[in-house]
């Protein structure tokens, strides 16, 4: 069997009210499986954001369910949220990912400080050796955001979603202010999360060449899913 | 550029709220200041001729002698004489004492010569009688017909009080009123101003009948006397006025700060508008020119605000003082046009200026800007080599020159090295600041976890801002902790002095020998830490009449709860110390004198001192001769900390009066001195305050405008794991971090300047003086501002944990 990672039924969201309401999403039902890769397409303006920022529960539906790691989201105040999201998930910006006062290292250690791990957890410790080594960046542990290149910043991101072993890493946009390059480098190690540390990536892009990683692809059109396409 | 301007200043007036509050409170501290010294001024000044009303010269400051001679001689002649003067007496009321230091002046003989408005009641008639100011009589609950004694032990007056009167001048106000044959006793401790004399109704002829009695007289017409006393008043109000406006000035340099910082962060998170408009084409001109008349336009606002605010508190103050409490004696309060174009004209200047550099970094924006990625967020350059190897001779220089003017105890020498200092520190600031809040942030890691970190982290990103913002604080607090430890190494010195002066908190002295239970009567009474019975006799002093003699009793300095603070004069045993006020008279220091007691005599030699009581002081061999049996003849007592003088002194009274005993109360002088201290201390932190509070506003702008900044940050961490109450106690933990460095910073500088100017100018005047740290005053300080902190971090950390993840995240 596969297990569900998140799963949405009857989710809509809409913005404003009167002449400006904006219907983000028309509800949306998403099974999204574990250990995998999904991406999610679609034109701007189509709610791919809205989704996931629902999915991660950064954002309160208008109604529907939302589950996530068998945890339905509905009804958790806004500490509960953000001690789940802490606990559960992991996130990649298109940009902005990083705190600039602090170095790669210190960014990628946040969760968890924030958690109130002690990060000398022989496994969390094994974790950031093996995620670190994998991305590459352990050269850069000591540098800040403003010295590092937009991809190497994109890698720490990754590093940062990826070292508390969260039941879902969402990336919107990862790649979007990224060279072709450099894009396909940071969409390579999100793959190779998924395949060598099991684990589950959700990835909203507008891009095709980025879906291409994809082990699924969802496309939203108007709020909607338009198809579902596996890889 | 008038529809970007118009924009520009529709969307970002609420970001320069705080700006602008600093400016206005600038402003407002001017025209209140002004609004106050005119009330003053015009409250000293109403009515100051009446006293004079009828007279045909004064003697400006005539001795009380002379004075007195000059009365006796205008009465003889047919002509009227009345002195505006004071006596301190006690003034009692059924043995409870009202007031220790009571004024007490003449209500002229002649009913059309009386100044002072009847209230209540009549004038006297008669030696007996007094009247007492309306507003003493209702501190005190006198009424018509009470019963007071005035003065204390021998030379205490018993009086019915006939009326109630009020003064039309503040410069001749008294509290009681005596005829001049009641008030006369205690010529040897008056204070004259001034004498009225008025004969035929000629200057010429008033002032040959002056010269007559007292020849070098200094008598002038009244009307170029009262325009003396008015010119006094307005320099007298002037100077404080300008003291007043010095703390203005202060203040409004802490504004320029505030305002100049606001700008400097305003205009770097416009950065790309600006860039965007050269882009499409605005020149480098009309970019400025936007940007000034944008500063202009704030300027205006804040000092119309500014005098509109002034105008309405400084008289808002002056009616609730007037109404509240008459006897302070305002008058109206007439802020000359002049004052408000001023005040305006600063708020505007100051504005203008702190806007002016900001400004001009406006201009080096190049169109390119707007097209790089938004940089707004990126940890700023380090501050250049040159200004910290500048900062650190300019401190080097200062800290020498303050060594200077130790050595040398020269006033100039120190302003410059305190200046010097300063700058230097100021200069020093974006790497002494972040430096310091590093460190203090490991603290609040500890404290915190990670929200400590990230908090330091925020408040050190920034260094040029953090300085800044800091330099703001740090101006106000070095000053207050300059004053506090100077206030307090000053009283130490004076209450040294005072231990001299006054080694007796309470003397009672009785005119005949006290009977023997009276010591533990006394001894019993609350607030009396102990009492000693003092050994003596009645005495007769040739020249000087019935004084008793005393001699210190052994242990009184040292016993297990020593009455005396200090030490007494030490008598040799062929010497007798005289209270100085009885002295000058006939009898002088040096003198020999006949000292007898019943039958038997002494001729001692007279030393001059005081501080015991209305006794004369002789060595214990000495009264030993003159009486064998000396017994009880004064009592002595000590106070315990924070007694109420007068309270104690009523008490004691209570006691002493039925015995015939008088009371000296040397702890009221005492506390009178401290009074004054606590006045002058309050008041200058008090001015100085509105400066700290400007400075604080400052910390919660710079936070305010920060959280604006890191809208993404916020949501980026809301979204990594940060919870709303996180989110605000890190931005308050950033905000108390920056509060209390910069006031550590303060402190320490504050010490130093305290220091040197204690060791410069006090020490060399004061013996004993020496430099104390008010460590309670001090951590109050630190803990005052790490609150303030706190506070100025409530409205930028609500603000800031309003952000919901997804829509900082969406702001793209
Ligand atoms: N905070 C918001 N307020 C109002 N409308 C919003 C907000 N966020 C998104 N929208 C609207 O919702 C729709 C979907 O937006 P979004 O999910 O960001 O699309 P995508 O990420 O696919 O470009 C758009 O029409 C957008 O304008
Ligand atoms: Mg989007």
């Amino acid at each position: 069997m596969t297990d569900l990672a998140a799963s949405t039924r009857g989710l809509t969201k809409s913005y404003g009210h009167g002449d400006t309401l904006v219907h983000a999403l028309r509800g949306v039902d998403l099974d999204l499986p574990a250990g995998r890769f999904t991406a999610i397409m679609g034109p701007s303006g189509s709610g791919k954001s809205t989704l996931m920022h629902c999915l991660a529960g950064l954002d309160q539906p208008t109604s529907g369910s939302v589950t996530v790691a068998g945890r339905e989201l509905a009804g958790l105040d806004d500490d509960a949220l953000t001690r789940f999201r802490r606990d559960h998930l992991g996130f990649v910006f298109q940009a902005f990912n990083l705190l600039p006062m602090l170095t790669a290292a210190q960014n990628i250690w946040l969760p968890t400080e924030l958690a109130g791990r002690d990060r000398r957890e022989p496994a969390l410790a094994a974790r950031f050796e093996q995620v670190v080594d994998t991305l590459g960046i352990s050269s850069r542990l000591t540098h800040r955001p403003a010295e590092m290149s937009g991809g190497q910043q994109q890698r720490v991101a990754i590093a940062r979603a990826l070292v508390t072993a969260p039941a879902i890493v969402f990336a919107d946009e990862p790649t979007g202010n990224l060279d072709s390059t450099t894009s396909a480098e940071v969409l390579a190690f999100l793959r190779r999360s998924v395949r060598e540390l099991g684990q589950t990536v959700v990835m909203v892009t507008h891009e095709t060449e980025a879906a291409r990683y994809a082990d699924d692809v969802i496309v939203l059109t108007d709020g909607q899913i338009a198809s579902r396409v596996a890889a | 550029m008038r529809t970007v301007l118009l924009a520009s200043l529709r969307t970002h007036t609420r970001r320069y709220g705080a700006a602008l509050l600093a400016i206005v409170v600038g402003v407002v501290f001017i025209v209140v200041t002004a609004a106050l010294s005119s009330s003053v001024r015009n409250g000293l000044s109403a009515g100051i001729g009446e006293p004079y009303a009828g007279a045909d010269a004064v003697v400006d400051d005539p001795s009380p002698e002379d004075a007195a001679r000059l009365i006796d001689a205008a009465a003889k002649s047919g002509a009227d004489a009345w002195m505006i003067g004071w006596t301190t007496q006690q003034v009692a009321r059924d043995g409870k004492v009202l007031d220790s230091s009571a004024d007490v002046g003449q209500v002229p003989d002649r009913p059309e010569r009386r100044w002072q408005k009847l209230v209540d009641g009549r004038f006297p008639s008669g030696p007996g009688e007094a009247v007492v100011d309306v507003n003493a009589a209702k501190v005190g609950e006198i009424g018509v017909g009470d019963h007071l004694r005035v003065g204390t032990g021998t030379g205490a007056l018993d009086v019915t009080v006939t009326g109630l009167v009020d003064s039309p001048s503040t410069y001749s106000v008294a509290s009681v009123y005596l005829l001049w044959s009641d008030l006369a006793r205690w010529t040897d401790r008056l204070y004259v101003t001034s004498l009225a004399w008025s004969g035929s109704g000629d200057l010429a002829a008033a002032r040959g009948a002056i010269d007559d009695v007292v020849p070098d007289a200094d008598t002038v017409a009244v009307d170029a006397y009262v325009q003396k006393l008015q010119k006094d008043v307005n320099n007298g109000v002037d100077v404080i006025a300008i003291v007043v406006l010095l703390f203005a000035a202060i203040a409004l340099l802490v504004a320029v700060l505030v305002i100049n910082n606001t700008f400097a962060i305003l205009f770097a998170q416009r950065a790309r508008d600006f860039a965007l408009l050269r882009c499409v084409g605005a020149t480098r001109r009309q970019v400025v020119r936007s940007v000034r008349l944008e500063s202009l336009a704030l300027g205006v606002l804040a000092a119309v605000t500014g005098v509109l605010g002034g105008l309405g508190l400084g008289h808002g103050l002056v009616a609730l003082v007037r109404h509240q409490w008459p006897s302070a004696r305002l008058g109206p309060a007439e802020v000359a046009p002049v004052w408000l174009i001023a005040a305006a004209a600063v708020g505007l200047g100051v504005t203008l200026v702190a806007a002016w550099l900001p400004t001009r970094r406006v201009v080096r924006v190049s169109p390119l800007a707007a097209l790089r990625p938004d940089d707004s967020t990126r940890v700023s350059t380090r501050t250049g080599r040159v200004r910290v190897v500048v900062g650190l001779a300019v401190v080097a220089l200062g800290l020498a020159a303050l060594a200077a003017a130790v050595a040398a105890s020269s006033p100039p020498v120190l302003v410059v090295g305190g200046a010097g200092t300063f700058v230097g520190v100021l200069l020093l600031g974006p790497v002494l600041v972040p430096g310091l809040i590093r460190t203090a942030g490991r603290l609040a890691h500890r404290a915190l976890g990670p929200v400590g970190r990230l908090a330091a982290g925020n408040a050190v990103r920034n260094p040029r801002r953090t300085a800044a913002t800091a330099a703001s604080l740090l101006i106000g607090v070095t000053l207050t902790t300059a004053v506090l430890t100077g206030m307090a190494s000053s009283r130490t010195a004076l209450s040294a002095e005072m231990d001299e002066q006054y080694p007796v908190d309470l003397a009672v002295t009785g005119t005949a020998t006290l009977p023997p239970d009276v010591v533990t009567r006394l001894g019993a009474i609350d607030g009396v830490d102990g009492a000693v019975s003092v050994p003596g006799a009645p005495a007769e002093i040739a020249g000087l009449g019935k004084v008793p003699v005393v001699a210190e009793p052994s242990g009184a300095a040292t016993g297990v709860r020593p009455v005396l603070h200090g030490d007494l004069p030490s008598v040799g045993s062929r010497q007798v110390v005289v209270p100085w006020d009885l002295l000058g008279d006939g009898v002088e220091p040096g003198d020999r004198v006949v000292v007898t007691v019943g039958d038997r005599s002494a001729r001692l030699r007279v030393v001059g001192g005081e501080g015991w009581g209305e006794a004369a002081l002789v060595s214990t061999s000495t009264l030993h001769r003159l009486a064998p049996g000396a017994a009880t003849q004064a009592v002595w007592l000590r106070a315990a900390d924070g007694a109420d003088p007068q309270d104690l002194a009523g008490s004691v009274e209570a006691i002493g009066s039925p015995v015939g005993a008088g009371l000296q109360n040397g702890l009221a002088r005492r506390s009178y001195v401290d009074v004054q201290l606590d006045v002058v201390t309050g008041g200058v932190v008090g001015l100085l305050g509105i400066a700290v509070v400007i400075a604080l506003v400052g910390i919660a702008n710079t936070l305010g405008l920060s959280v604006l900044e890191r809208g993404r940050e916020h949501a980026l961490l809301r979204a990594l794991g940060l919870t709303r109450r996180q989110v605000r106690r890190m931005l308050a933990a950033e905000a108390v971090l920056l509060a209390v460095v910069a006031t550590l910073v303060g402190t320490t500088l504050g010490v130093l300047f305290a220091w040197a100017g204690v060791r410069a100018l006090v020490e060399p005047a004061v013996d004993g003086a020496h430099v104390v740290l008010p460590w309670g005053q001090l951590a109050l300080v630190v803990a005052t501002s790490a609150l303030a902190g706190l506070l100025a971090a409530v409205v930028p950390s609500r603000r800031a944990a309003k952000v919901t993840p997804a829509a900082g995240l969406a702001l793209e």
